[in-house]
């Protein structure tokens, strides 16, 4: 083969196409292969992208039209029951100006976005002709000589690189493939999004959610949502649609005997959300994996000889109640996977030895020493109280709170010793609220 | 043979969610694979790309290029949106005066605007001999034999060259392009010139969305009670049995 | 006998009769004309072109011409082309007018450049309005519509089928032949063969019942039971994309942006998707009933009455209960 790369990426996802602004960035001639018609046509996860990388990436990004779709200024969490919500909600002018911490997107817009910026990275880099943007073409093998990674195979046609980055997401064959994880994964360590758009022009938009500007909501929500399920739900606003969706454990959901879609369906009739989609149009259906971001999830390791793992294939990613977050680590660990390739390729050492500096780079960041630390509180929220019992709790404690109704009303902490009564026991909260003290 | 196919950009009118995308117009990548097969049969050949559109069209010629194309030429007119067939016609016409081949493709229309005009518009203005909405083509030594699908079955018609046909995407169903072609692709030059715009004759005045049907019924269930009530309801309100 | 001031529609002949679509166009024709203080006049050309204009001349057309050669029964384009021009350098109209069919769609575009032309192709409606012609027409695969204009001296307009009614006036048209030749040994093209495949079936666009059949009805079985519905029914067959290109149905059943636009009064999509592209050619058809076994298929977005279900399973039991409904 004549042509030789220092690095494949396979994956044009947040993961992969971080990587790709990177080495590009870094004059590096790598080959990326999407299997999707083009970047972001596979990708449905909704939402929001968290932190502050994309601007590393793509400078002053909020100064132009595409790409995104809001900034998020605004954000809830909502508990609920059948009937009734109670929020807690902040907003700030803090959060309204760049650098912006939180933006929502379309994928199928965004990424393809994104794939024009390092397209326009590689033509002002100093080998314009030697990175390439492969799209439509499905990456079947990974191949290795004497135990080391040196490329892949698609179809009939081999090509080879110093370095392989799999940046395939949460359903990561190849990296099953070369033995970095098991064939199966436990179901308890994999839950499924379900997501729809909504479409409604941007006016009604931005007078229903009170936006300004660009300016967006995001909106978590825990309990009755998913129907006593594992999980919760989520609405965001975008330009001139409403992303709106649930992201369930699998286990749970099997166990329970439901399917994600009918869930959505009671979400999306509960009185809260109807009233915030009512008059927008359902204009996407889709279904997804998405791993639920347990530690012992990750794979057995992050790298190996000429190889290097990204994103939601390494199964890096946190849902601690408040945010779901994947693409952010996807693309801090894209950045970080990208510098470690320039880094081996100054070296020109592209062994275990020497990629490990990955691994390094991600304890050190952000990434992994959140996902250490809030571990506790991953595992409060797959809690089943924290389903039922908790959220109708204090949806029963907000009804009487704010019920007037012309006798004499109780103090409130006797109408939360009601409520708990109602709905669950002392000790059980006592024990959640511990844990939940040590986990955040 | 040496082709030339006349390529379009698109606004993709498959996507789900209105992203914006471009992608190369169905019918056009349909007679791009037509002319691959015709000079990977006969062992030889060319196959020129001529695209008027946007700078941001390259993108849509690189495709093109990819499936195998040889060479491309980028007519650029940063705003194509209010050209209509005529004006692309007369356009093309005008790069062809430069440019001779042995039978020049286009797509039997464009995917966005449904118009169906260009193909035979362009033959007339170079005189050539043309057939439209070719299913079928092959070439026989001193023609080309165009298969059509015509209202009441196929035509098969004899065109001797120079000439021009427009694509069916019924004709075969275009390759993906490999690796090597993508890579191929983006070191192939594209001769890029400022085009000179011809006025439309046509004008589209607005675009609104079409009547939306009245919301049906659903059944789910047992067959036999859902073809009851079909039928049922096609005796009693519909009236049309 | 020049008339800058009038409309020309062009009957189109197929199978030897003169299509309805072909009608619908002069019928609209005859009431912009009657609207605008245009004369409408129509021309045929075909071999047997004085024959099948006294079927015509019931429809308000005020003459009706008549190009009688063998030549046009070629299929092939130039001999249309030629005649054509002919027609439209004597008649010299502002405003011509056909049914959108193929042999229409084939020369449209040619004829536009050598008359001097704008063309309005596969319109919805159209009218006129001072001195623009205007329509409306559906555009990116009948997603949306688009209304167009143009104010070009000569404009040419083709009309999707089942646009208007065909309605007859009441009056009679005058007729005259006019002499026409084209040697054959003008025309560069020559038509080796004609594979013809509608036969005596139903014709599609002209059909009141049109049972459409896709990818969800396999095989040689579910197309016996698909025939046997539209013989139940006196439908014509139609098929998607999916099922012309595994060859199970003919490619002139084909409805779709690609093939071609129906508007019954009774659409059938049997194991039909619904993708767009197969919407486009058959969302205006008045009632549609949909039988598919996904219930999230597109194709019941636009069913007035749709079936969930294995359509192995009810059409048996819908042809049985036809079967007795209609004896
Ligand atoms: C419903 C839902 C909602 C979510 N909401 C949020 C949110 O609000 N915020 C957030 O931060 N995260 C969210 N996530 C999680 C987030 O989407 C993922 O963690 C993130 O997309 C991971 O990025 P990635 O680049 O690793 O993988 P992906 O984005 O999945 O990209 C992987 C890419 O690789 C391609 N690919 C895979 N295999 C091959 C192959 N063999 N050959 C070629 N190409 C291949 C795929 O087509 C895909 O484009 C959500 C997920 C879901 C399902
Ligand atoms: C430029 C362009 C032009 C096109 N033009 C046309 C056109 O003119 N006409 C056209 O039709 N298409 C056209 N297409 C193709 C179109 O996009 C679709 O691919 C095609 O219509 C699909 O045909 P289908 O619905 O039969 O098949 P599929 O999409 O495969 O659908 C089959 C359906 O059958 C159902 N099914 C399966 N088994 C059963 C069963 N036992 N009982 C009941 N239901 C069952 C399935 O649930 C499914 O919904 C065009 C595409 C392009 C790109
Ligand atoms: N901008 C363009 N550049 C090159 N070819 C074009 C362009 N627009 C239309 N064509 C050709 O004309 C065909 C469609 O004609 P029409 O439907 O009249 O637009 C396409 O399939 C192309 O082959």
């Amino acid at each position: 083969m004549d042509e030789k790369f220092d690095a494949i990426i396979v994956g044009g996802g947040i993961a992969g196409l971080s990587a790709a602004m990177t080495l590009a960035k870094g004059n590096a001639r790598f080959l990326l292969i999407e299997r999707g018609e083009f970047c972001g046509a596979k990708n449905v996860s909704g939402g929001v992208l968290w932190g502050s990388d994309l601007a590393k990436l793509v400078p002053e990004y909020w100064l132009e039209t595409g790409g995104i779709e809001r900034f998020v200024n605004h954000r809830r969490l909502t508990f609920m029951d059948e009937q009734s919500a109670f929020s807690v909600d902040f907003k700030s002018e803090h959060f309204n100006e760049p650098p912006y911490s939180g933006v929502t997107v379309l994928r199928a817009v965004f990424d393809e976005w994104l794939a024009g910026k390092v397209q326009a990275a590689i033509d002002e880099s100093e080998h314009p002709d030697e990175s390439f943007l492969a799209t439509d073409i499905l990456v079947e093998e990974v191949l290795q000589e004497n135990g080391k990674v040196v490329g892949i195979r698609a179809g009939e046609e081999r090509f080879y690189a110093d370095c392989v980055i799999l940046a395939e997401g949460v359903n990561n064959l190849l990296t099953r493939q070369i033995g970095l994880e098991k064939e199966y994964v436990p179901v308890d360590h994999m839950g499924i999004g379900v997501k729809e758009v909504l479409k409604l022009d941007s006016k009604r938009l931005e007078d229903r959610f009170q936006l300004r500007g660009r300016s967006g909501l995001t909106n978590e929500f825990v309990g009755f949502c998913s129907e006593g399920v594992e999980g919760g739900g989520f609405l965001y606003t975008n330009s001139d649609s409403i992303s709106l969706g649930l992201v369930l454990g699998l286990k749970d959901l099997k166990a329970k005997e439901k399917t994600p879609y009918d869930i959505l369906n009671t979400f999306k009739e509960h009185p809260a959300v109807a009233d915030m989609i009512s008059g927008a149009e359902t204009v996407e259906y889709s279904a997804h994996a998405v791993s639920t971001g347990n530690i012992k999830a990750l794979p057995s390791e992050l790298y190996a000889d000429g190889v290097l793992i990204a994103g939601e294939a390494a199964h890096l990613l946190l849902n601690a109640g408040k945010a779901i977050q994947g693409m952010d680590y996807a693309m801090r660990s894209g950045i970080l996977a990208a510098e470690t390739v320039i880094e081996a390729k100054k070296a020109n050492d592209y062994t275990s030895g020497m990629l490990k500096n990955y691994r390094s780079a991600l304890e050190n960041s952000y990434v992994l020493k959140d996902m250490r630390s809030f571990q506790d509180a991953v595992h409060l929220l797959h809690q089943p109280n924290m389903f039922g019992a908790v959220p109708n709790m204090i949806c029963d404690f907000g009804r009487q709170f704010f019920t007037i109704s012309g006798e004499e009303t109780p103090k409130a902490s006797k109408m939360m010793h009601a409520a708990i009564k109602r709905n669950a026991s002392y000790w059980d909260l006592v024990k959640l609220g511990l844990k939940g003290a040590r986990a955040l | 043979m040496k082709f030339c196919v006349c390529i379009k950009q698109v606004p993709d009118v498959q996507a789900s969610v209105q992203t914006g995308r471009m992608v190369l117009n169905a019918y056009d990548a349909s007679a791009v694979e037509e002319a691959l097969v015709i000079t990977g049969d006969a062992g030889g050949g060319e196959i020129d790309l001529v695209l008027i559109g946007p700078s941001s069209a390259t993108e849509t010629i690189r495709k093109a290029l990819a499936m195998g194309a040889t060479n491309a030429f980028h007519l650029v007119v940063e705003d194509a949106s209010s050209l209509d067939s005529n004006a692309i016609a007369h356009m093309l016409a005008e790069h062809f005066k430069g440019h001779t081949y042995d039978a020049i493709l286009t797509g039997k229309q464009s995917q966005d605007t449904d118009s169906g005009l260009a193909g035979s518009m362009l033959a007339e203005l170079l005189a050539l001999p043309y057939a439209t909405n070719a299913v079928g083509l092959k070439a026989t030594g001193n023609g080309l034999e165009v298969t059509r699908q015509g209202d009441s079955g196929q035509e098969i018609i004899e065109l001797p060259t120079p000439c021009l046909v427009s694509c069916s995407n019924d004709m075969n169903n275009p390759r993906i392009p490999s690796l090597k072609g993508i890579m191929a692709a983006k070191r192939t030059p594209i001769t890029t010139t400022e085009a000179k715009t011809v006025a439309p004759v046509t004008l589209v005045a607005r675009t609104f969305p079409p009547a939306g049907r009245e919301p049906g019924v659903k059944w789910e269930g047992e067959p036999e009670e859902m073809v009851s009530q079909l039928v049922q309801k096609l005796q009693q309100e519909a009236g049309v049995l | 006998m020049i008339e800058m001031n009038s409309i020309l529609v062009v009957l189109s002949v197929q199978d030897g009769r003169i299509k309805r679509s072909s009608f619908e166009a002069l019928s609209r024709a005859v009431a912009v004309g009657g609207q605008h203080g245009l004369t409408v006049n129509a021309v045929i050309l075909h071999s047997n072109a004085s024959k099948l204009a006294a079927e015509a001349s019931k429809y308000g057309a005020s003459k009706i011409f008549c190009f009688e050669d063998r030549v046009f029964d070629s299929h092939l384009n130039a001999p249309l082309l030629a005649g054509l021009e002919t027609a439209i350098e004597k008649i010299q109209p502002r405003l011509v007018v056909a049914a959108s069919m193929e042999s229409i769609k084939d020369v449209w575009g040619a004829l536009a450049i050598r008359v001097d032309a704008a063309v309005l192709p596969d319109v919805a409606s159209f009218d006129v309005n001072g001195d623009a012609v205007v329509c409306e027409r559906p555009v990116m695969a009948a997603k949306v519509m688009a209304a167009v204009s143009s104010s070009h001296p000569r404009v040419l307009v083709s009309v999707r089928s089942g646009s208007y009614e065909a309605t007859e006036s009441g009056g009679e048209s005058s007729i005259e032949t006019v002499p026409f030749e084209m040697s054959s040994q003008t025309l560069s093209a020559t038509l080796k063969e004609i594979v013809t495949t509608t036969g005596d079936q139903v014709d599609l666009s002209e059909a009141k019942v049109v049972v459409a059949a896709g990818r969800g009805v396999k095989d040689a079985s579910g197309k016996a039971l698909v025939d046997e519905l539209a013989s139940i029914l006196g439908a014509a067959i139609g098929a998607s994309r999916a099922v012309v290109e595994t060859g199970l149905f003919p490619a002139t059943a084909q409805i779709g942006q690609t093939g071609k636009v129906v508007s019954p009064e009774l659409y059938f999509a049997i194991g039909i998707s619904g993708a767009i592209q197969h919407v486009a050619g058959m969302s205006n058809s008045k009632i549609i009933v949909a039988i598919n076994k996904d219930a999230d298929a597109p194709i019941f977005d636009v069913a007035t009455y749709g079936l969930v279900g294995d359509c192995f399973k009810i059409l048996p039991l819908l042809n049985a209960e036809l079967r007795k409904a209609l004896s």
